[in-house]
């Protein structure tokens, strides 16, 4: 399963850098569909979720600066988790169950309907044709929407503090933008890119080696999904420690 | 086609097929010859292995013994880059149609073309109109999948099995689902494509009418092995009894209604 899960991967990365070899270019018209698909119709959802979490940490870091007599720090806690953890996690979290599970759930339909058995015999090959747009779009996406949900996590802290734990709007700004440095931004994003290519693989693969029928979409479709998260989990571990440990 | 090889007499040839799933023998020493511009066709009850046999032949299994040879090019030991140029040499008509529900059927019928040459988009639409105008659906180009019933969707898909003017077309159940006169018409289709442009087809098909009608060969699969093969002629004049039961459709006889024969009491009251 490893080794089949290695290979689509391999050919699919392959077949993203072929154009740059002077090889047939992508089909541009699927890619935009997909990244429509998965980047603009996730803003939503990555937007809420976001907004709703930089709150929450808000609330609950006043909670703890207060007995210190710090509660300004509040600033410092929301920009440095939500650019360095919670924006990344937090959106991939979102694509992986909005995103994700819908590519396996296509992917593996059309693998029932003998789709992708067709494409196979017109000569045309399924991984150019359906993976590549698809994780493509996905590793472009997944940080632009990152950075989205980032901004309305940081505004949403902001707020908050603003209105409920009446701190100065100007000197919250300022110290959030004492506590970071560019590299929290940045090691968010890459974070980011990386989600977007372990989610991307793990759902096209889940989705092209169904079998059963509609019973066996749902098992993948849930396999997808769970393979995803734990995946993304254990790869924002390792980036943590290889980042920020080394 | 740049390599030249010695013409084959055959379009198709099938040497000793052989295919296990686990324990269960699907295919047991299969062997047949399609020549040029012939119309063979497959028959056999439900899970008799036709279907095997036909996935075999368009490369999406491999057998565990056998060879098979499409216009003298063996295929069973060929990758996938080398499988996929015989391939654009053969169309195939599935069952369901497999179309792309993503897709319009002019898109369906267009995507062999603009993906597997550099064809310009304007030459492909007129391919496309050409192709359904052959299957009898002019004016169908806008529409989705989802928006046609099951019978055009399998013209559809016989339009774009014959999108890159293939010499081989392989059919899965073409009438199966068609009304009578459908039938006729995917029917006639075949007959008129083997005249005029010398194609050869395999049909794998239970619709007795409709082989009877477009075989010029005809093999019978029971059990996984050939049990009868010859012209239609032959195959309505072979005394097998398993083979006239089939034709004819007689609910018993050799092949049993029953699935054992033990007895119905003692099945039913067993735990």
């Amino acid at each position: 399963m490893l080794l089949a899960y290695a290979q689509l991967s391999l050919r699919a990365f392959a077949a993203i850098f072929a154009p740059l070899l002077g090889q047939r270019s992508w089909r541009l018209s699927a890619l935009f569909n997909q990244m429509v698909n998965i980047g603009v119709a996730s803003m939503p959802t990555v937007a809420l979720a976001n907004f709703l979490l930089g709150i929450v940490l808000a609330i609950q870091g006043a909670g703890q600066f207060q007995k210190l007599g710090a509660t300004a720090l509040v600033a410092n806690l929301v920009a440095f988790s939500i650019l360095r953890e919670i924006g990344p996690l937090i959106t991939a979290v979102i694509v992986i169950g909005r995103s994700g599970s819908a590519i396996t759930a296509e992917l593996g339909t059309m693998k029932v309907a003998e789709e992708i058995e067709a494409l196979n015999v017109m000569g045309i090959d399924p991984v150019k044709f359906l993976v590549v747009p698809r994780l493509l779009a996905m590793i472009l996406m997944m940080p632009v929407l990152t950075v989205l949900g980032e901004g309305i996590g940081l505004f949403a802290g902001w707020l908050i503090s603003v209105t409920s734990l009446h701190l100065d709007p100007v000197f919250y700004v300022a110290n959030s933008i004492d506590a970071v440095e560019q590299k929290d931004l940045f090691t968010g994003l890459l974070k980011a890119l990386i989600f977007g290519g372990v989610v991307g693989t793990v759902a096209c693969y889940y989705g092209i080696q169904v079998e059963g029928g509609a019973e066996g979409v749902g098992k993948a479709t849930t396999k997808s999904v769970v393979t995803s998260l734990t995946s993304m989990l254990a790869m924002d571990a390792l980036l943590t420690t290889l980042i920020y440990f080394t | 086609m740049s390599e030249t090889k010695p013409k084959s007499p055959y379009a198709l040839e099938v040497r000793g097929l052989c295919r296990s799933f686990g324990s269960r023998k699907i295919l047991s020493d299969v062997s047949f010859q399609l020549k040029h511009g012939e119309i063979l066709i497959i028959m056999g009850g439900s899970g008799c292995g036709k279907s095997t046999l036909l996935r075999h032949i368009i490369g999406a299994l491999k057998p565990d013994a056998g060879e098979i040879y499409i216009h003298g090019t063996e295929i069973t030991k060929l990758n996938d880059e080398e499988l996929s140029k015989v391939r654009k040499r053969f169309g195939m008509l599935f069952q369901t149609g497999a179309l792309f529900n993503s897709l319009t059927v002019g898109e369906n019928v267009a995507l062999p073309l603009l993906e597997s040459s550099d064809v310009a988009p304007n030459i492909a639409d007129l391919v496309v109109k050409l192709k359904l105008e052959l299957v009898g659906l002019t004016g169908f180009e806008h529409l989705k999948p989802a928006q046609i019933s099951g019978g055009m969707k399998k013209r559809v898909g016989m339009a774009r099995a014959l999108a890159l003017d293939p010499d081989l077309l392989f059919c899965d159940e073409p009438t199966a689902g068609l009304d009578p006169v459908m039938t006729a018409v995917i029917d006639t289709l075949t007959v008129d494509l083997t005249k005029k442009l010398g194609l050869s087809a395999v049909v794998v098909t239970h619709d007795m009418t409709s082989a009877f009608r477009i075989a010029t060969q005809m093999i019978f699969l029971f059990d996984g092995k050939i049990i009868a093969s010859g012209t239609p002629d032959e195959i309505k004049n072979n005394p097998d009894p398993i083979l006239q039961q089939f034709i004819n459709g007689y609910p018993d006889g050799p092949i049993p209604f029953k699935l054992s024969k033990d007895d119905y009491f003692k099945r039913l009251m067993e735990p």
